[in-house]
């Protein structure tokens, strides 16, 4: 791989240890991928630092040892307790103040506390055709496919991208991979975040790691339909980037969204497919419902907004516990213009850094004994988001009932299911 | 002793008896405390452990989350030896074997289909982008 003269700097140590082992990192992954040379980055989503993981917090305050510095703007993922509020959680205080030792390693990098899978929600916006790196699959499709940034699906390195400012010139980062592989044909009538999130799982399911390109849409998604749609894709498939001809730049038509390649023969997608992904994730009982959760991936200030509209002058039955979950930036401004306070006279939580996969409920973590995590045995949680449902049954290992965000919220009010209604717009 | 070339992608040295499983994900198909395969997954493989043997499997299954497993199985002592693919594993995995010290190749000369028994041991040496599998007869 050819490297520039500063390059090899840092991979000498003449800048320090903390750029030379990222260099030494991103050199062996440009090595294994091919890559002729590393290209400049203008953001960085990196690792927050796990404590429910032995000795992951360990890693970044390793690197914050080292005199690491972020060398581009740099937010954090998701985190594995709310460090504001953890009493709400329920969540051991052990775990919480090793979760905490996260908040001193980013500040002495440089890192933004942000704890949230949405950083663009926070104020993190890269721009058309900036290269950046995410260790958050939500995080790359949204910013390779609505933004037109461009990133790979990382994991770890995204640290040592954002100590470096670079990263290797590979899969995402190459406009010729930046191109539709399959042709899917919406024929079907869908309306609001948990409707595309199940579009998005279903679509997923058959792109496996290509870039679906997706048309019929009878309307421009919002910002949060598309972020839902992304979020799915990356959990049911190994998508890094979707393309809505008009919508993901440059692409204006179908035909672009395919370059120099033939248009395949569309796929089609109706309503029972999305349907089908609803069905598939109610597995649980009404009477059952521990947990009714909203903010999978972390809720938008508009998000936050239509929650309140749907509880204002409503109170959640007593069985469940409403858990609405969002980044802390999100939640400072809700808390300013009067939403927190609405959300919590209904009975809802409002709670930041975390979520359930994310939080102690998980089953399949690996924490330090010491730390006393006993995840609570859960019955059913209820969800809105195909993405948190398949990971509630994967890590939570619990039953779920999945349906759309107005119907999950009648649900909590009432203490009787309520299905997603498809007819109902 | 059978040598055969393939594509280094991550350094290192280690001999130990092969596990030739299908595509695994590492999260989702192994239990990272135990290192051992719980997903569904064909009955020869399923319940073995990862622990001290040369993991062999056409692809990796994608998972942005496989670095973090990867380096969980080796802080728990139970990480495979040595990671053997046909295809080029995702760069989370990668990233993980890195992070984990596991030594990684890929696109052996003749397919992993054709040299994988269970239970035999191979010796991985990978060094610079080169890959030498040295199967003990």
């Amino acid at each position: 791989m050819q490297l520039s003269r500063y390059e090899e700097e840092m991979l000498s140590g003449r800048h320090g240890p903390a750029k030379q082992r990222a260099m030494e990192g991103l050199a062996q992954l440009g090595r294994a991928y091919g890559a002729a040379r590393m290209v400049e980055i203008g953001y960085a989503h990196i690792h927050a630092g796990m404590a429910l993981y032995l000795e992951d917090i360990q890693l970044m305050e390793q690197l914050a040892d080292l005199d690491a510095h972020m060398a581009v703007p740099a937010s954090s993922n998701i985190a594995n307790a709310d460090m504001l509020n953890w009493q709400q959680t329920g969540a051991p205080e052990s775990l919480v103040k090793l979760q905490k030792r996260a908040i001193g390693a980013h500040n002495r990098m440089g890192s933004a506390c942000s704890f949230t899978c949405t950083p663009y929600w926070a104020g993190h916006w890269p721009t058309w055709n900036m290269h950046m790196t995410s260790i958050e699959s939500t995080v790359t499709i949204f910013c390779n496919s609505v933004i037109g940034a461009r990133s790979n699906r990382d994991g770890f390195f995204a640290v040592y991208a954002g100590i470096a400012g670079r990263y290797p010139l590979f899969g995402y980062h190459l406009a010729e991979n930046r191109r539709g592989t399959q042709l899917f044909e919406v024929d079907a009538r869908v309306s609001g975040t948990s409707d595309f999130s199940c579009l998005g799982y279903a679509i997923g399911a058959k792109a496996g790691s290509g870039v679906p390109v997706v048309s019929g849409l009878e309307r421009r998604p919002t910002l949060d339909e598309l972020d839902a749609l992304g979020a799915a894709m990356g959990t049911s498939g190994g998508v890094s980037m979707f393309i809505v001809p008009g919508v993901t730049p440059p692409f204006e038509s179908v035909a672009q969204a395919f370059g120099e390649r033939p248009i395949p023969a569309p796929i089609a997608v109706r309503r029972a497919d999305v349907d089908a992904v609803y069905t598939n994730f109610c597995t649980g009982a009404e009477q059952d419902i521990d947990v009714i959760h909203l903010g999978c991936p972390h809720a938008s200030y508009e998000e936050m907004k239509s929650y309140a509209a749907l509880l204002r002058g409503r109170r959640v039955a007593a069985r469940a516990a409403v858990w609405i979950t969002t980044s802390r930036s999100v939640r400072r401004m809700c808390e300013e213009a009067g939403i927190v306070r609405e959300l919590e006279a209904a009975g809802a939580k409002v709670i930041v850094d975390t979520c359930p996969i994310s939080c102690h409920f998980a089953v399949t973590t690996s924490p330090d004994p010491a730390l006393n995590v006993k995840p609570p045995a859960l019955r059913t949680v209820m969800v809105d988001s195909a993405k948190q449902a398949r990971y509630v049954r994967d890590m939570i290992q619990c039953k779920t009932l999945l349906t759309g965000t107005e119907e999950a919220i009648e649900t909590a009010v009432s203490g009787t299911f309520h299905p997603r209604r498809a007819d109902r717009d | 002793m059978t040598e055969i070339r393939a594509r280094g992608i991550v350094d290192g040295e280690a001999t130990g008896p092969m596990l030739v499983t299908p595509a695994l994900s590492f999260l989702g198909d192994i239990d990272i405390r135990s290192g051992c395969i719980v997903g569904d997954l064909p009955p020869q493989v399923k319940g073995r452990t990862l622990k001290g043997h040369v993991l062999v499997m056409p692809f990796t299954r994608g998972s942005a989350g496989s670095w973090r497993f990867l380096y969980q199985l080796s802080k728990l002592n139970t990480h495979p030896l040595a990671i053997v693919t046909d295809d080029l594993p995702d760069p989370s995995v990668v990233q993980g074997a890195i992070l984990a010290r596991i030594p990684v190749a890929c696109s052996p000369q003749i397919g992993t289909a054709d040299f994988a028994v269970p239970g035999r041991r191979l010796r991985v040496d990978v060094r610079d982008g080169v890959a030498t599998l040295s199967v003990e007869s």
